[in-house]
C-alpha cells in the first residue's frame, strides 16, 4: 500500500533520514522504533508531505507522491496524527473535529462520519462543547486521534501517542489503535512504549541516525537480543 | 585541560582587513571630495550624507544590534533639535545645547521602550511611530517655547561658538567629526559586552536570558545611546538649517529613510548604514534635483520602490552581498574539520568510571525543590514534585517523554513559575535564596542547557561561547580567552570562528554545554545534550560531565540515553505523567515495577514480575 | 447636559469609525501574525476610487463598494502573494514591517504622483445631512457607519465560526502545523485572509469618502488610531477591536472637548502606553498556547 524507497531528507541544509526504505501492507499495523532524534518523527512527515525528500520516491496505492504538498497527501487517504496532540486550543472539540474532515472528499460526510467516530470515543462526546485547551492530556490525544479518523483515512500515522500520559491511559490508547485496526484502517505507529507498541503491531523497523537497522516482525522483534537490550531494557 | 591545547592551532588570520579599509577610504573620500570641489551644493549634498550616515548608524544600535525596529527614531533628532535652538535663544551654545538635548532623548527614549521591551511583538515599533506623532502634536501645542506651526529661526550669531557660519565647509567638518564619532561608539559597542548581550538577545532571547543577560537591561541602554546620538545630531542639524518646525522635524517619512539606509547597506553591521547613505543619498538628491517641482511624490515614490525591492531580494543589505561573495568557498570543510577534531581530542584513556556513592565531594543541599505544580489549561504538567540537589552530585533526571521534565527544567531556571511551590537554591554565600527569574537563577549559578538547541545563529562559535563567558568577565579580551579555553575543551576548538548555523547537530549540543559552562556555573542541568549524537560521542561525553562534576559542579541531567544514566548519576529521579514515581540508586530504580510499567506498560510489567 | 451628551454621541459615532477602519487591521494580525503598516494607505486607495467613481460616473458614493470592495480584496490577496509570502520563513518579523512600510511609502507618494497635492472632496449625495434627536445631532453618513461596524463585526464572527473556510482561518491562527495536517493549505489561507482584511478596509473607505476629504496622507491620520484600537482590544480580536474603538472614540471626544483639540492625538497615544504598561494583551488578548510539549 505505502511503499518508500530509500529517501534521504532533513530541514534546511541539515539532513536527518539516510537512505531510509520501508513498506506498509493494507490492513497491517506497523512500528518504527528508535531512540530520540533518531529520525521517526522525520519519516513520518515526510510521508505526509511536509517535508520533500531531496532524494528517494514514495508511492501510495501504486501513485507516487513523493512530491505532493501535505494537503494533497491527506486527500490521497494519508493523515498522521502528530506527536504532542496539537489541538487548536481555543476551538471547541466539535469545531477540532470537524477540522479533520476539512478536505472536499470528506467534508460531505462530515456528519456521519462525526456520530461514527464518537461512537469510539464516548468520553469524547461527553467533551463535545468544551475548548480543547481544557481537556486533560489523555482526553486531548484521545480528541486529536478522534480528530484524524474525520477524515476517513486509508492510511493512518500515530506519532507518540502515548506521549506525557499516565500509563492507564496510555493502554487505552493502544486499545483504541487496535480498534481502528480491526475495522480495516491501516496503521504506522511510531512510539518510544516499544514494548506494548510491538504487543499490537506485525511489524517493525529499526532506525539508528537515520538509517533503518532491522527490519523484522514484531514477534522476532521482541525476541531479538539487540532490540532487548537497546529498547526494552532487558 | 593543559595550556597547549587551548592555545591550539591559531585561529586563521584574515588576509587583509578589507572592510577596516573600505571604511576609512569611504570616510577619506567623505571629506575630501567636497573640501577639493569647493562647490556649495556639492559641500551640502556630502553634510546630507553625512548626517543621514550617522544618524541611520545610530539608528542602527537599537534597529539592527536590539532587534527592535523603530519607525520614529526623529523623535529624537527632533528633540535634539528644538532643545539646543530653544537654549540658543535663551543665549547658551549649542555646544552645551547639544548634551541637554542629548540627556533628555535618552530618557524619553527609555520611557518610550520600557514597557514595550518586555512584551513579544511589534509593539516597539507601533509605540515609536506614536511618540513620533505625540511630539510633532506638543510641539504645536506649547507654540510659546516651540514657535508652533510657524516654527522657529535660530539668532544669526556666527561663529564656531553658535555652530552658524557663512559657509558650508565649518559645517561640514562638524558633521565628519560626529560621523566618524558615531561610527567609534558603534563600533565599540559591537566589540564589548553590550554588543554580544543585544545580539545575543536578538537571536535568541531565552537563551540569552539563560546566560544572564538582563536582556530588558541592555536593550535600554541601547536606546538611551542610540536616542541621545540622534539627539546630537539634530543638534547640528538644526544650526546647519537655521530654521526648524515640527512637520520637518518630527517627521515619520524622515524616520523610516534613517532606518532604510540601515537596511539597505546591513541591518546590525558596524559599516552598513554608512554604505547604505553614501550609495543612496546623492542617488535621491540628484533625483529631487531634476524631478522635484515637475513631478512631486517621485522621490518617495523611488524610495518605497527601493525599500520593497531591497526587503524582497537583498534582506541581508549591501554587507551581506559583500559577506556572500567574500565566504562562498570556506564552508565544505566543516564536518571533516569536525569530525577529524572530534577524534584527535583526547578522552581520559578509560571510559565510564561507575561513581561510588561515597565519594569526596557531595555534600549540602544546594537546591531544594519543593511541591512545585505547573498546569496548562486542563493540563497538569507537574504534580507535586519534591527533590533536593546536593553540592558535587550529578542527578539523573528520567522518565518517558511528555513525563514534564522540560517543565521541570523551565521551573528549575526560572524560564516558567510554577502555580505551587517552591525552588530554593544555596547561594554563593552560603545562604538559601529563592530565585524568581532566570537572571536571578543565573546569578545564584544555576546555568541550562536547552533540547532543542538555541545558538545564536549569526555570531559565530567563539562569539556564542563569548556570550556565557561574560558573565564571569567584563573585558572582552578575557571573554575571548575564556570562550577559546573552553571551546577547546569541548573539542569545539578549530571551529571557533564558524558561524553557529553551519554546525552539525552533534557540534550544537556541544556549543550548547560550552557556552554554559563558560558561564562557571555551580549547577548546571543538561537537557538532552546526548539525543542524536552517536557512540563515540556519548561516550566522550560522559567522560567531560563526570570532569565537569569532579570540578566541584552539581549536575542535574535530563537523558534518555540509559547507558549515560547509568554511569554518570549518583542518584535517579524518575518522572512519569508529572510526578515523581521513583528516587534512589540508578541500578534499583530500574528494577522498580512503576518505573517499567511507566516506560514499558501495564502488559510488559505483568509478564515480566 | 446636552454638550456633554453631544459629546459622548460623538464620541461614539467616532469610534464606530475607528471600528471600521481597525477591524481589517485587527483580523490581518491575528491570522497571519504581520502588522500591515500600509493598511491606511489601503484605506486611502479606496476612499480615492470611491471619489472618482462619485465624480466621473456622478453615482451615490455608496455605490462604489461594488468595484472598491473586490479591488481592495485583489490588492490585499496580491500583498500577501507576492510580497509577505515570499518573507514569511524570514528570520526576524522585521523584514516584514519593513516590506509593508515600503508599500505604504510607495503608496502615498504614488497618489501624489497621481492625484497631485490637492484635497479630493467626494460629493456627499445628503450623507452629511443631520438627523436630529431632540437637541442633538448626527450625521446620517456617521450614523451608516456605526451601523455598517456592527454589521462588519457580527457577520465576520458568525464568518469564523460557523464556515468550514472560517474555522480553518482561525484553526491556521491556533496552530499552524496542525492546520497543514488537517490538509489545509495554509498559504491559500493567508492569501484569503489578508484579502478579507483589505476589503473590510476598503467597505470604510466607501463609508468615509463622503464625511473626511481625500488626500495621499489620510490613510497615516486614520492608522496611527487604529494601531491604538487594535492593541487596546487584543491583538487580533475583532469584537476587542470594536470594543477598543469605541473607547477611543470617546477617549478622542473628550480630550478633544476638555483639554484642547489639538492635543487629543496626545492623550490617546499616552492612554496607548499606559496599556502597554497595564493590559499589554488588551481587553480580549490571545491566550497562551498550549505548545509547551512540542
Amino acid at each position: 500500500m505505502l511503499t518508500v524507497e530509500n529517501i534521504h531528507a532533513g530541514y534546511g541544509p541539515t539532513s536527518i533520514l539516510q537512505d531510509v526504505s520501508l513498506d506498509v501492507k493494507e490492513g497491517e499495523i506497523v512500528t518504527i522504533v528508535g531512540a530520540n532524534g533518531a529520525g521517526k518523527t522525520t519519516t513520518l512527515r515526510t510521508i505526509a508531505g511536509l517535508i520533500t525528500p531531496t532524494s528517494g520516491r514514495i508511492t501510495f496505492c501504486g501513485e507516487d507522491i513523493t512530491r505532493l504538498r501535505g494537503d494533497q497527501v491527506v486527500d490521497r487517504g494519508i493523515t498522521l496524527i502528530p506527536e504532542g496532540r496539537q489541538l487548536f486550543p481555543d476551538m471547541t472539540v466539535r469545531e477540532n473535529l470537524l477540522m479533520g474532515a476539512y478536505r472536499r472528499a470528506a467534508r460531505d460526510f462530515q456528519d456521519e462520519r462525526l456520530e461514527e467516530v464518537l461512537d469510539i470515543f464516548p468520553r469524547v462526546r461527553e467533551r463535545l462543547h468544551q475548548t480543547a485547551s481544557s481537556l486533560s492530556g489523555g482526553e486531548q490525544q484521545m480528541v486529536a486521534i478522534a480528530r484524524g479518523m474525520m477524515a476517513n483515512p486509508r492510511l493512518l500515522m500515530f506519532d507518540e501517542p502515548s506521549l506525557g500520559l499516565a500509563p492507564i491511559i496510555v493502554s487505552q490508547v493502544f486499545e483504541v489503535v487496535q480498534q481502528i485496526a480491526a475495522k480495516g484502517t491501516t496503521v504506522l505507529i511510531v512510539e518510544q512504549n516499544v514494548y506494548s507498541t510491538l504487543k499490537v503491531a506485525q511489524r517493525g523497523y529499526v532506525l539508528e541516525n537515520g538509517r533503518v537497522v532491522i527490519s523484522e516482525s514484531a514477534e522476532d522483534l521482541l525476541q531479538d537480543d539487540y532490540v532487548r537490550q537497546a529498547y526494552l531494557g532487558i | 585541560m593543559s595550556n597547549e591545547t587551548t592555545s591550539g592551532p591559531s585561529v586563521p588570520a584574515p588576509s587583509l582587513p578589507w572592510p577596516a579599509i573600505g571604511v576609512v577610504l569611504v570616510l577619506a573620500s567623505l571629506l575630501l571630495i567636497p573640501l577639493g570641489i569647493g562647490n556649495a551644493f556639492v559641500t551640502h549634498i556630502f553634510v546630507t550624507i553625512c548626517l543621514m550616515a550617522a544618524l541611520s548608524s545610530a539608528w542602527n544600535l537599537v534597529g539592527g544590534f536590539a532587534g527592535q525596529l523603530s519607525l520614529g527614531h526623529a523623535t529624537f533628532y527632533g528633540i535634539g533639535a528644538y532643545t539646543a535652538v530653544i537654549l540658543v535663544n535663551l543665549g547658551i551654545t549649542p555646544w552645551i545645547g547639544m548634551f541637554a538635548g542629548a540627556g533628555i532623548a535618552a530618557i524619553v527614549g527609555m520611557a518610550i521602550s520600557y514597557p514595550c521591551f518586555r512584551l513579544k511583538g511589534p509593539f516597539f515599533s507601533l509605540a515609536s511611530i506614536a511618540f513620533l506623532e505625540v511630539f510633532r502634536v506638543l510641539t504645536l501645542h506649547f507654540s510659546d517655547f516651540t514657535g508652533g506651526a510657524t516654527g522657529k529661526m535660530i539668532p544669526l550669531k556666527l561663529g564656531w561658538t553658535w555652530m552658524v557660519f557663512r559657509e558650508r565647509w565649518p559645517s561640514l567638518l562638524i558633521i565628519f567629526g560626529m560621523l566618524c564619532a558615531v561610527l567609534v561608539v558603534v563600533w565599540a559597542v559591537r566589540r564589548s559586552r553590550l554588543g554580544f548581550y543585544l545580539i545575543a538577545t536578538r537571536e535568541r532571547e531565552s537563551a540569552a536570558k539563560a546566560a544572564g543577560v538582563k536582556t530588558v537591561q541592555v536593550r535600554l541602554v541601547a536606546v538611551a545611546i542610540s536616542s541621545a546620538l540622534c539627539a546630537m545630531l539634530g543638534t547640528f542639524h538644526a544650526m546647519y538649517l537655521t530654521f526648524i518646525e515640527p512637520s520637518a522635524m518630527f517627521s515619520l517619512t524622515f524616520s523610516i529613510q534613517i532606518a532604510m539606509f540601515a537596511l539597505i547597506g546591513g541591518l546590525g553591521t558596524v559599516s552598513g548604514p554608512l554604505l547604505g547613505a553614501v550609495l543612496l543619498v546623492p542617488l535621491t538628491e540628484w533625483a529631487r534635483a531634476s524631478f522635484g517641482a515637475s513631478a512631486l511624490g517621485l522621490h518617495g515614490f523611488v524610495y518605497g520602490v527601493v525599500l520593497l525591492l531591497a526587503v524582497l531580494f537583498m534582506p541581508n543589505g549591501i554587507i551581506g552581498l559583500l559577506q556572500k561573495f567574500r565566504r562562498a568557498p570556506h564552508h565544505e570543510l566543516d564536518e571533516d574539520e569536525q569530525t577529524t577534531q572530534t577524534d584527535s581530542i583526547k578522552a581520559p584513556a578509560q571510559a565510564t568510571t561507575p561513581p561510588s556513592p561515597d565519594r569526596e565531594g557531595i555534600g549540602r543541599d544546594v537546591m531544594r525543590v519543593q511541591n512545585l505544580n505547573k498546569r496548562f489549561g486542563g493540563l497538569h504538567v507537574t504534580k507535586n514534585v519534591n527533590f533536593t540537589l546536593r553540592e558535587g552530585e550529578v542527578l539523573g533526571l528520567i522518565g518517558p517523554n511528555g513525563a514534564g521534565k522540560t517543565t521541570l527544567f523551565n521551573m528549575l531556571s526560572g524560564f516558567l513559575t510554577p502555580n505551587e511551590g517552591s525552588v530554593t537554591v544555596r547561594g554563593p554565600d552560603g545562604g538559601y535564596h529563592t530565585p524568581v527569574n532566570p537572571a536571578d537563577f543565573a546569578a545564584l549559578g544555576v546555568g541550562r542547557t536547552f533540547q532543542i538547541v538555541q545558538p545564536f545563529a549569526a555570531m559565530t562559535v567563539e562569539e556564542n561561547i563569548m556570550v556565557g563567558a561574560f558573565y564571569r568577565h567584563h573585558d572582552e579580551h578575557d571573554a575571548r580567552e575564556a570562550a577559546r579555553q573552553t571551546a577547546w575543551r569541548m573539542g569545539l576548538g578549530p571551529l571557533l570562528q564558524d558561524e553557529a548555523r553551519g554546525l552539525t547537530i552533534g557540534g550544537l549540543k556541544r556549543l550548547e554545554v560550552a557556552r554554559v559552562m563558560a558561564m562557571e556555573p555551580r549547577i548546571l542541568l543538561l537537557d538532552e545534550v546526548m539525543a542524536g549524537i552517536n557512540q563515540t560521542d556519548v561516550r566522550r561525553a560522559i567522560d567531560l560531565m563526570l570532569s565537569i562534576r569532579d570540578s566541584g559542579v552539581s549536575i542535574i541531567a535530563i537523558e534518555h540515553v540509559m547507558q549515560a544514566v547509568m554511569s554518570l548519576s549518583d542518584r535517579v529521579l524518575v518522572l512519569a505523567a508529572g510526578e515523581v514515581i521513583a528516587e534512589g540508586d540508578p541500578h534499583e530504580v530500574v528494577r522498580d515495577p512503576h518505573v517499567i510499567e511507566a516506560y514499558l506498560g501495564k502488559e510488559f510489567a505483568n509478564a515480566h514480575r | 447636559m446636552t454638550t456633554f451628551l453631544q459629546i459622548l454621541l460623538n464620541g461614539l459615532m467616532l469610534g464606530g469609525l475607528f471600528a471600521i477602519v481597525s477591524i481589517g487591521l485587527t483580523l490581518i494580525f491575528g491570522i497571519i501574525k504581520v502588522v500591515n503598516f500600509a493598511h491606511g494607505e489601503f484605506l486611502m486607495g479606496g476612499m480615492f476610487i470611491t471619489w472618482l467613481i462619485t465624480t466621473q460616473m456622478g453615482l451615490h458614493p455608496y455605490a462604489a463598494v461594488i468595484v472598491v470592495v473586490p479591488v481592495l480584496f485583489v490588492m490585499g490577496a496580491l500583498t500577501q502573494r507576492l510580497l509577505i509570502q515570499p518573507l514569511m520563513s524570514a528570520r526576524d518579523d522585521h523584514i516584514q514591517i519593513f516590506a509593508t512600510v515600503g508599500l505604504s511609502t510607495a503608496l502615498i507618494n504614488l497618489a501624489l504622483l497621481i492625484f497631485g497635492a490637492d484635497i479630493a472632496n467626494t460629493p456627499p449625495h445628503g450623507l452629511r445631512a443631520p438627523l436630529e434627536f431632540g437637541e442633538l445631532r448626527l450625521l446620517t453618513g456617521q450614523v451608516m457607519i456605526f451601523g455598517a461596524a456592527i454589521v462588519l463585526v457580527i457577520g465576520l464572527e458568525l464568518f469564523l465560526k460557523y464556515t468550514q473556510t472560517g474555522r480553518a482561518i482561525r484553526a491556521v491562527a491556533q496552530n499552524r502545523g496542525a492546520a497543514e495536517l488537517m490538509g489545509i493549505n495554509v498559504n491559500h489561507i493567508y492569501v484569503l485572509t489578508f484579502g478579507l482584511g483589505a476589503a473590510c478596509v476598503g467597505l470604510a473607505a466607501v463609508l468615509i469618502a463622503p464625511l473626511y476629504p481625500t488626500s495621499s496622507n489620510i490613510g497615516t491620520y486614520f492608522v496611527l488610531t487604529a494601531f491604538v484600537v487594535v492593541v487596546l482590544g487584543g491583538l487580533g480580536s475583532i469584537p476587542g477591536a470594536f470594543l477598543g474603538a469605541l473607547i477611543i472614540g470617546e477617549v478622542d471626544a473628550l480630550s478633544g472637548y476638555y483639554i484642547g483639540s489639538d492635543l487629543r492625538e496626545a492623550v490617546v497615544f499616552g492612554l496607548f502606553l499606559l496599556i502597554l504598561i497595564l493590559r499589554p494583551s488588551g481587553l480580549f488578548g490571545a491566550r497562551q498556547n498550549l505548545s509547551h510539549l512540542s
